[in-house]
This record gives structure tokens, sequence and C-alpha cells, in this order.
């Protein structure tokens, strides 16, 4: 390894020119060198991922999408046919404009060269319309737009400590089962916006505070779930940026940050400030009248918290003990589109509760990062920040655990903690997208690809940052962990196999398939577990999959939080260099 | 050098201070007296590691060449494992490297130019051109080298199940659908009707038309299907069934016989032909195997069991290379009674089965060919047997015969990049000549294309032939040419037979994507072998596109190619195959972006599919052509110009025919194939001995 290097410029130390020439060729003459922004000089084994990678989702134009993608199509046609006034009032289709402004333009980009392919596709009357050509153009925008995570990743490798160990989670990142399902088969553009992100985190560890905020200001403006991360940029920015180390205001990086992000904001919400439809814009990204669980329970602490409420009204139920049931909650167990969950047995949760549970939660990590506002520790600020939001967070959706995934796994090779905590995340959580599919031919393609994903993550990480247990509890929880990760091959041949068994129990039902149509931001409609047996039964393995997920997720973070507040008593990995 | 190197250097590494600094300097003009044009640029990485001494090359120990070498690199170089994608190992210390040098390398440098040449990246970095080749080095280097088979495989089976979401033959085209549909139906009517009336149920909807193997298979597959869901196989109430489950099932079960016959034959082959090579090498073959987009397009996108009787046949021949021929011969009846087509390989297995008696002798050989005469006999009557007496009347026979050889039909169907329907551009065969007698020409014409090569195997045998109680060789001389026959013998049936279908043009395909497997990048066999693998897909191009599979065909295409580092600029330079594919891709490639840009004439519907049927059959014919050559020159590698008898051991190069180049002359490979090909010392020496 090579020796830290006080000026901070990481970027600087290792460049890409001497990562090609062989370590032997020391002797060099002066070429010059010059390092651009376009010049990404990929390396032979980086073409070959991109060629792999696209040519997995080349083949999966064809595959199942959801109302998503005629959701995105129907932004296409808001942009294109209507003017800027109207676009956040339309309502022609049930799949209303709920992204904030930047997203909006870059529909209105995509709507032009869409336009001269099939001018009926941004047809805003045209609803539900996709033949072959909508799909490929939309497919293949998804495609075009990962590029910037992949540009992301690339810069990733160019100035790490560790290239080959970058290179793998870059790629794995690059590759992560989590973009294919949400945004290759489910569809939609979230590789292009964590491409943002993970831009916005280079900044940071290249020093380039600045353009750190910018640009996670700009990430706000395409989506707004990416709230759930400001708390630990407010701070790092803050702490490291805007306040010298010795405790002073830099007044000039403060305004200059601040001017900036305003000026991001002025630019995205502008000509909706000048229109006065401010109101209805926020009316339309925050609309409060959903539930604290989506139809399908996100894998977080809440599910936990439902799921044992069912346990309990049956357990109340069956020994007819005296506790008070509410009897509204005897019925609404997941109310995913409007209202409330209401328990049966448990004490009602309000959205003030989760809030400040997240908040409180939050605040721990953040002034541990106050006092340590290092690279790795806004890193790992970050994941802690975007995973409280998740797992105690009202009405998560389940796709919002890549927002922990993707922070977490550029920690993955700190450390053998590090290491296991992304491990058990990252299959929970992959797991847990897995219900957002569930055509018989995707889920094959789903598991098969995830399996794999894990066995070439897993197999070269596990080797670089192996620690031996050095106590028995530390056995007892490895022993634990095995199991707990053991459990999911039973789960999925359960899932797999138990509608299956029912349909054959109950042949006669001939219940249909329930067809969950989940969507951005809304709504499976979910089957009524009262409805009848077969019902409740077609509901067991979806709840099942929500508890066990939700079970290593929670376990997750507790590791996560565990290790980053016991940072300084331990080994320090390599990304504490920065 | 992969980047990742630069992690492994140790904390003393030689970057540390200028102080060092200045002794590497050194230590790299002293390296620069090594020549360029020798590669044995070593980098600091082999000095830091420890040394290993070099181990026996495992040729060496098994006693010969690998069984995939062609007559060419027979004659011309010495044994060598071409392809391995092993990387510089540090063999030998610098001593005893430095003195295997010859002594014409050994200059100093005289100018800059050379200092630079030492600079230059090593050319190992160059040699990886394949994709897989340098994955399998970054997996043999993560230590993980266990995992290369198994996440091949399951790579390999994810793709296919990806390729399986997208549309199959005939996908919502009712009255008649696809392929898919006739492959169902049979299912269907296996399971509900007795053996007798499977031949014979409602013709005119997909009667069943293939040897009874397949009917089995599908009477199992049927059995499991109505066992999951009875609606996807009622009789006659299922026709044309298109539910999602049902595609599943039907998808699964390819990719379930394919895992079943063919991955294992896979497997089985590059541990058998290319016993005597690398892991590494024979894992790259396995790869090269497992994604040729011919095969998967056709059996996972368009829908058929093609894989089970190419799965088969490949089971025979590795059975032959293992010297098993009894339970080869079986294999291949099982191959020929999944599907007729495997007729198209029996010229040459048959060949190679008489070859290899006459070439045992009189006594051996005619035990050998009594036993085979019996196995073939006793397996297809085992195949039949439910169409024989006593369980059906002896009439009974003639059902599925007739449904198995269409005579009928005309003689040929479609666009087929074959003989007759490119000529027929020119040459209106069947306004010229009746129905009987094309059957006939094209039958004497088929057989004058396949016998060649089955002439040169009784040849060889009768050449080569052992003298009684003679110990004989690992292998039987004739057992290189089978590839050869193999492809010499199928691609005569897909040019000149009757009745061909452009989804034939896998049978060809199989042997020579075989030879490929096992070549180094610059051979003139690799050069072939990707070439006909990239035209016969686009042969297929008119059916794939029919089928909704234009995006699969382009993104599978790419990725083989992209896998095995094809580029036909690398190819020796201005040699035919170079310039042959260089006019066939550029032909190729405007006829995709005409098709894009203008639509097909009213006048002629067909142009494109013309067009494409005329780029590809002089391929074709080419590479038949061609085989027929590599077998001649086998025979006079093998047994010399009719001499007979002459030991094989004892041929000189100047044998060669000299119409071709050799395939690989040692200074090329040596500069391509970089450092890790420079031999151990004892070959050197006998290089000087010659000299």
């Amino acid at each position: 390894m090579e020796p830290t290097d006080p000026t901070n410029k990481p970027v600087k130390r290792v460049s890409s020119g001497s990562l090609k020439s062989p370590p032997s060729s020391d002797f060099q003459y002066p070429t010059p060198r010059r390092k651009s922004w376009f010049r990404w000089e990929l390396e032979t084994s980086e073409y070959d991922l991109l060629f792999l990678s696209t040519s997995m989702k080349l083949l999966l134009f064809p595959s199942y999408r959801s109302t998503d993608f005629e959701v995105h199509r129907n932004w296409m046609a808001i942009t294109h046919s209507l003017p800027m006034s109207q676009w956040y009032y339309d309502t022609t289709s049930e799949w209303t404009l709920d992204y904030p402004p930047f997203f909006a333009y870059f529909e209105k980009l995509l709507s032009i060269p869409a336009s001269f392919i099939d001018p009926k596709m941004v047809d805003l009357n045209n609803l539900d319309y996709a033949p072959w050509t909508v799909v490929a153009y939309q497919r293949s925008t998804v495609i075009l737009s990962e590029l910037v995570l992949g540009a992301a990743l690339l810069r990733f490798i160019r100035g790490s400590v560790d290239p080959s160990t970058q290179r793998i989670i870059s790629a794995s990142l690059f590759l992560h089962p989590g973009f294919l399902i949400v945004d290759h088969i489910h569809f939609q553009y979230n590789g292009f916006m964590f491409g943002i992100m993970l831009w916005s985190i280079l900044m940071a560890r290249n020093g380039n505070k600045l353009a750190s905020g910018i640009l996670f200001a700009v990430l706000l403006n395409f989506k707004h779930i990416y709230m759930y991360l400001a708390p630990a940029y407010f701070v790092y920015l803050l702490r490291s940026f805007c306040i010298s180390p010795s405790g002073k205001l830099e007044i000039k990086n403060f305004l200059s940050l601040a001017n900036a992000v305003i000026a991001v904001f002025i630019v995205s919400f502008g000509p909706w400030i000048v229109m006065g439809q401010i109101p209805q814009v926020l009316s339309r990204l925050f609309p409060f009248t959903r539930g604290l669980n989506h139809a399908y329970w996100a894998s977080n602490f809440w599910a936990l918290v439902t799921a044992a409420d069912r346990v309990l009204l049956r357990y109340v139920s069956r020994t007819g003990a005296d506790v008070a049931i509410n009897i509204s909650g005897v019925a609404s167990t997941s109310r995913g589109l409007v209202g409330d969950t209401v328990f049966a047995v448990l004490p009602t949760i309000k959205p003030i509760h989760t809030f400040i549970l997240t908040a409180g939660l939050q605040s721990i990590a953040l002034i541990k990062l106050w006092f340590t506002p290092t690279y790795k520790s806004f890193l790992t600020s970050l994941t802690l920040c975007g995973y409280a939001s998740y797992l105690f967070g009202w009405h998560v959706h389940e796709k919002a655990i890549l927002l922990v995934l993707v922070p977490l796994s550029l920690l993955a090779a700190e450390r053998h903690a590090y290491f296991r905590t992304f491990i058990i995340a990252s299959v929970a959580g992959i797991f847990s997208l897995f219900p957002l599919i569930f055509t018989p031919g995707e889920s094959i393609v789903k598991v098969l690809y995830s399996v794999l994903w894990v066995v070439f993550v897993y197999v070269p990480l596990t080797r670089r940052v192996y620690e031996f247990p050095i106590s028995l509890s530390f056995v007892i929880i490895d022993t634990l962990e095995k199991i707990y990760l053991a459990g999911f091959p039973l789960l999925q041949l359960f899932v797999t196999l138990f509608p299956m068994l029912v349909a054959h129990r109950q042949q006669s039902a001939a219940a249909p398939a329930d067809t969950c149509v989940s969507t951005a931001d809304f709504i499976c409609p979910e089957p009524d577990p009262h409805a009848g047996g077969v019902a409740a039964m077609e509901f067991l393995p979806l709840m099942l999959t929500s508890v066990y997920c939700a079970i290593g997720l929670l376990w997750g973070f507790c590791r996560l939080m565990f290790v980053y507040l016991n940072e300084e008593t331990t080994y320090q990995g390599p990304l504490s260099r920065i | 050098m992969d980047p990742d190197e630069l992690s492994a250097l140790p904390p003393e590494g030689p970057r540390k201070s200028p102080h060092t600094r200045v002794r590497t300097i050194s230590v790299n003009s002293m390296r620069s007296l090594q020549p360029s044009s020798l590669p044995v640029q070593r980098s600091y990485l082999d000095y830091e590691r420890p040394e290993i001494l070099a181990p026996m090359p495992r040729q060496a120990l098994a006693g010969g060449r690998h069984l995939l070498e062609n007559s060419a690199q027979w004659l011309n170089t010495r044994s060598h494992s071409p392809g391995s994608s092993r990387q510089l190992s540090p063999t030998l210390s610098p001593g005893r490297r430095f003195s295997t040098l010859s002594p014409h390398a050994l200059k100093f440098p005289t100018s800059l130019s050379s200092l630079h040449a030492a600079e230059a990246p090593p050319p190992e970095r160059e040699a990886e051109h394949a994709m897989a080749r340098r994955w399998i080095r970054w997996m043999h280097k993560r230590g993980v080298k266990a995992w290369v088979v198994p996440s091949a495989l399951l790579a390999a089976t994810c793709l296919k199940a990806t390729l399986g979401l997208g549309s199959y033959s005939g996908q919502g085209t009712p009255p008649m659908f696809g392929d898919y549909e006739a492959q169902r139906h049979w299912m269907e009517l296996t399971i509900h009707l007795p053996i007798r009336r499977w031949y014979t149920y409602d013709l005119q909807y997909w009667g069943l038309d293939y040897p009874p193997l397949t009917a089995y298979v599908s009477w199992l597959c049927g059995i499991v299907g109505h066992r999951l869901e009875p609606s996807w196989v009622a009789l006659d109430s299922s026709r044309g069934i298109e539910t999602e489950a049902s595609k599943v099932f039907m998808r699964s079960t390819v990719v379930l016989l394919d895992a079943l016959v063919y991955i294992p034959a896979l497997i089985m082959f590059t541990r058998v032909w290319q016993a005597t090579r690398s892991k590494r090498t024979q894992n790259l073959a396995l790869v090269t195997l497992l994604f040729q987009p011919a095969l998967l397009l056709v059996d996972f996108g368009h829908f058929q069991y093609n894989s089970v009787m190419l799965g088969f046949a490949l089971l025979a021949i590795n059975f032959f290379a293992l010297e098993q021929d009894i339970a080869g011969a079986v294999c291949f009846v099982l191959s020929l009674g999944f599907k007729q087509m495997a007729l198209y390989y029996a010229p040459a297995i048959g060949g190679y089965l008489v070859a290899k008696c006459l070439y045992l002798g009189l006594v051996d050989g005619g035990k050998l060919f009594s036993r085979l005469a019996l196995a073939t006999s006793l397996s297809f009557l085992l195949l039949f047997l439910p169409f024989l007496p006593p369980f059906a009347p002896i009439s009974a026979i003639l059902d599925p015969i007739s449904r198995i050889f269409p005579f009928a039909r005309g003689l040929f169907e479609d666009k087929v990049a074959n003989f007759w329907c490119a000529s027929n551009v020119v040459f209106k065969w069947k306004n010229w000549a009746s129905s009987g007698f094309l059957v006939k020409l094209s039958a004497s014409l088929t057989a004058l294309g396949f016998l060649p090569n089955v002439l040169v195997f009784l040849r060889i045998a009768w050449q080569t032939q052992l003298t009684p109680g003679a110990k004989p060789p690992p292998h039987p001389p004739i057992l290189s040419l089978l590839p050869y026959a193999l492809l010499t013998s199928s691609m005569s049936f897909f040019l000149f037979s009757f009745q061909v279908h452009e989804k034939t043009i896998l049978l060809p395909l199989l042997p020579i994507t075989l030879l490929l497997s096992g070549a180094p990048l610059d051979s003139t066999v690799f050069g072939w072998g990707a070439l006909v693998n990239n035209v016969a897909v686009f042969s297929m191009w008119p059916l794939l596109k029919r089928d909704g599979l234009g995006v699969q065909y382009i993104a599978l295409t790419i990725l083989w190619n992209r896998l095995l580092g094809y580029n036909p600029l690398r190819l020796p330079s201005r040699s035919f195959v170079q310039l042959l594919s260089l006019a066939v891709y550029a032909a190729a490639l405007s006829l995709h972006l005409l098709e894009l840009l203008i639509p097909a004439p009213a006048r002629y519907p067909d142009l494109f599919a013309v067009l494409n049927v005329l780029i590809s059959t002089p391929v074709f014919v080419l590479v038949w052509l061609w085989s027929i050559k590599c077998g001649l020159q086998m025979t006079w590698a093998v047994g010399g110009l009719g001499n007979g008898g002459v030991p094989r051991l004892h041929r000189t190069a100047s044998m060669v025919g000299d119409d071709e180049k050799p395939v690989v002359t040692d200074s090329r490979r040596s500069s391509i194939v970089g450092p890790g090909r420079r031999r151990v010392p004892f070959e050197s020496e006998q290089e000087a001995n010659e000299k």
C-alpha cells in the first residue's frame, strides 16, 4: 500500500496513467498526461463489463414492465404537449407528474427524440400506448442514462486508494440486481439518479465539497426521495466546509455553498415560483394521504410491528385474553392507497411518531459525524441516515432500500465488520425487492442474476477483508448470521412452491393470480386478507418475505451503527486515509 | 499488466523513493538488454515473487499433441499448447532464463528507441484479447478458480432464461403458430393418445414428424406439464395456448433438457478432447461453446430442442475419443432417434467407425465391427420397439418412417443459404427438372460432398493399420480428423440436400465451433470458425426478425464475439480468411443498414432475404471446401504422399501442401501470445540441436 499523502488529493496520487503501465517501468519520460473529465481511458475489463451489462439489459427489453412504464411515457407526453404552467395540473392520466422539476425537464428532453421516432408516443391522450418502438425507445433511454452511473463509478476507481477492490465494488454497483430489477425490468430511471448521487459522494471524497453540495441539490430536484440523505449532507458540509476545524465560520465558503444551492433550486422551481404554482407543485410532491405501510410492506421496522400485531391478534382471539381490540384494525392491515394502518392490538402509529424515531436515530449518527467530519465518517452516516429513514419512515417504498445499499457498497471492503453488514443488508435488501417482479419468467431471471451477483461480489471480496473472530460472542453472532443467510434459499423455495401448493389444494376455487401492479410511488392493490382463505394464503409469502428481510435489515442497521460509533477503537480501513 | 497488481506489490516495492529509483533505472536498462523481439520482459512482480520451478508441460507428459490441433499445426510447429490462457508464470531463475536466449537475440541497445521499446506495455496486455480469457484469469488471480465452471454455467442459464423472456416462433400468429406450438402440441398428443396414433393424429396440425425419442421426451415433459397445469397440454383445446405460465414451462423444459444432455457433453468435450491442455484453456473452450449465439437464439429464442440432438452427437464423439466406440455409437443412435437431422453427421461417424475397424486390423477390427453392428441395431430396435411386432402390426413402422423423411415436399421451402436456393436466383431448378430428378441430383451431390473425407478416413486407417500384437497409440490417428469430417459431411448436407431449413446450419456449426474452441486467436481455424458462426447467425436473420428476436440477435452476437476477442484484423495479415471475413462483414452490415433505411420494393418483397442468401452461401461453400482441404492435409500429415505405411512420427515438414501457410509459425506466436509462451529450456536446446 502506498503511504498516506498529506495533500488530501487522492486523485493526483495515483494517476490513471501509472495504473496502466506496469509497475516495472518506473523510469518514465515526462510525457504529459492530461487529466480531463471527458477522457475516460476505459480499461479493457471495464469495456467488458459494459458489453456484458448492456447485452443483459438488451435481452430484458421484452420483459415484464410495471405501470411505471406508462407513467414515464405519460410524463413525456405531458412535458411535450403542455405548457409548463399545466405540468403539475394535468390529470388526463391517473399517473400525474409527481417528481420535482428537474425530472420533468429530463422527461421533456427525452420527449424530443421520441416525437421524431413516433409522434403518438408523446400524445397526451394516447394512454397505455406501448408498441415495440415505444418499449425499445424507453428501455434504451434507461440504458443510456445509466451511463451516468457508470461514469461516476469509473471515477471512483481512478482516484481510489485500492483500485482493484474499488473496481469490484464499482462493478458490483453497475451490475447491481437492484437496478436490474427496478430499472430494467420494472422500469424506472434510478441508475441515472444514483449516478448523480455517487458523483456527489465522489466530489466529497476528492475534497471538492462545493461541487458535492451542488450535485446533491441537483439530485434533490430530480427526485425528492433523496431527502432521506439530506441530514448527513447538511451536517457534513456545514461542519467540514463552512466551519473551519478550529470552529470558526468560513463566511466565504458558507455563502458560496448557500448561493449555489439556492441557485439550483431557483433554476428548478423558478418558473413555478413566477407562476405562483408552488403550493400545487408541493401538493403533488408530498401527498400526505397514505398509510404507514405500503401495500407490500417494505421490509422495515413497521413491517415487523404490523406482523407482530397480526400475530397478537391471532393470539388474543384464540385465547380470549382481555385486551382491547380495535375493531377497525382487524380488517385493516396494510392499506396502501389511502388512510392509516390501524393496529388491532398494538397502539396506533402516527406520522409524528415515525418522524421522531427517525430523526432521533439519525441524530446519533449525525452527532458523531459532527465531531469526525471525515469522508468515511460522512459515507457511513449518509448510509445510516438513509437506513434510518427506510426502517422507520412513514409509508416507505421497498425501492428506497437502494438508498441504503448504494452508499453501503462503497464501504463494503473497509473491514470485515462493514463487509458483513454489506452482505447481510444487500442480500436481504435485494430479496425484499423480489416481490416487485412476480411474473414467472422474470422471477427466474431475477433469482439467477442475484445469485450470480452475490457469488461474484462475495467470493473475491471476502478474502480481502476476512478477520478471524476474536471472541465467543463474535463466533455466536457469526454463526447466527450464517444461519440467517442460509434461510434465504429456503424462503425462496417456499415463495416459489407455496402458490402451487395452494393452487393444488383449492383447484376448484381457481383464484386468479392477483397481479400486483405496483408503481412509482403507489401501490399494489393487495389481496384483502379477509376476502377469503385463498387470498390470505396468497398474502402469506409476501408477508414472510417482508418480515424475514426486515429482520436482516434491522440487524444490519444495528450492526452498522455499532461499528460506526466504535470506530476509533478498532482498526481503520483504507478509506479512513482520505 | 492489470492494475490490480499494484496492490500486490509489497511495501518495499521499488517505487518508493528517489534512492531506489536510481536502482530501478539501472535495472531497467539491464532489462532493455533483452531484445524486444523476445517475449521475456519480466516485470518486477516476477522478481518479487518466490521462484517456482516450471512444471513439466502437460502435453509432454501426455505424450503428444492435443486432439484439436489441425494438420498444418501438426506439420509445422512443435508440440505446444497454443491458446493457453495461462499468463506469464515465474518459471525459472533469471540466470537460467538468460542462458536460454539464442545468441543472435542478445544485442545491446544501440539507440534510444530500444529503450523505449523496453518501456512499452508488456505484450501480455495485448495478448488478452478475449473477454472470457480475461475473466478466467481474473478468477484464477482472485483464487476463486473453483467457481469458474459453476459460475459460467449459472451465467449461461441466466442468459437463457433472459432470452426466454422474448417472443418465440409463431407467437400470436394463429391458426398454425410455429415451432413452439409444434413442440407443445406433441406433448399434448403423446400424453393423451396411444402410441399407435402418435404418428397419424391430425397430421395437418403439426403432426409428429420427428423420430421416437422426441416423442418419448415430449411424453415425459407432457406428463410433468399435465401435473402442473392440465390446461397447458389438454388435447385439442390447448391449441395455441399462450399463457405466461405455459410459456415459462415450455422454456424451462428446453433449459432443463439442455442442462441434462448438451452441457455435460460440452464439459466432457473440453475435458476429453483437450485433456492435454491447461484447465484454463479447457474452461475457455467451455465458455466459447456455452455462449454460441446461433444455438442460443434457435433453442431458447425461436424455440426448439436442437441442443439435445447436438448433445448426443457430441457425447458420441467424446466417447470415440475415449475409445468407447460402442457407447459412442449408442449415443449417436440416440441423437438420430431424437432428430433425424443428425443424419447429416452419419457419413462422418459411420466412416470413422468403419475406418477404426480397418485400422485395428482383421481380428480386432472384425470384433469391433460386429459389436458395433449389434449395439447400433439393438438401440434402434429399442427406440422403435413400440412400433414393431409384437407391440404393433408390422405396418405400424411405416407411419414414423414416412413422417420422418418427407420427400414429398419441395427442394427447398424458405429462403435458406444453401446451394439450391442461391443458384435458384439465376437458374430456376423447378422449371427445369422434375421433382424426382432433383431428389436424385441433390442426393448424389450430397454424397459427392461428403465422400472425400470418408475416403480420407479409410485411407489413413489403411496406411496406419496396426500390425497384430503392436501396442496401439493412445488415440487412433484418424480421431483428429473426426471434427473436420463432421463439418464436411454436415455442410455438404446443408448445401446440397433436400428440404433444408435455415436452422439446420446448427449442425455444421457444432464441429467448427468445437475446432474453434481449441484454436489460438490468430489461427486460420479460429478465423473460419468465428466467421462461419457469425455468418450463420446472420443467415438466420430473416427467421429471427420474423420471430421478433432482433434485439437478442444483436446482443448475443456482440457478446459472443467480445467473449472470444474476435477481430478479423488480428487474423494472419492478408490471409484468405481475413480478406473474406472483412468482405463478408462489410456486405452483411451494409445489408442490415439498407434494410433498416429502405423498405423492400414491392416487386421483390424477398429482396433482402435473397441478398442475405447470396452473402451467406459462398461462405458456407468455402468452409465446406476448406474442411475437405484440411482433411486432405491430414492424410499427407499422417500417411505421407502415398508411399503407404510411413509411421506418423517420422514425417517431415517438407511434406506440407504449400497451398496453406502454416497456421501459426513460431515467431508469430511468440510475438502475439507473449511472455507466457516462452517454452522451457529443453525446447530451445532441441531447437539448437536441429540447427
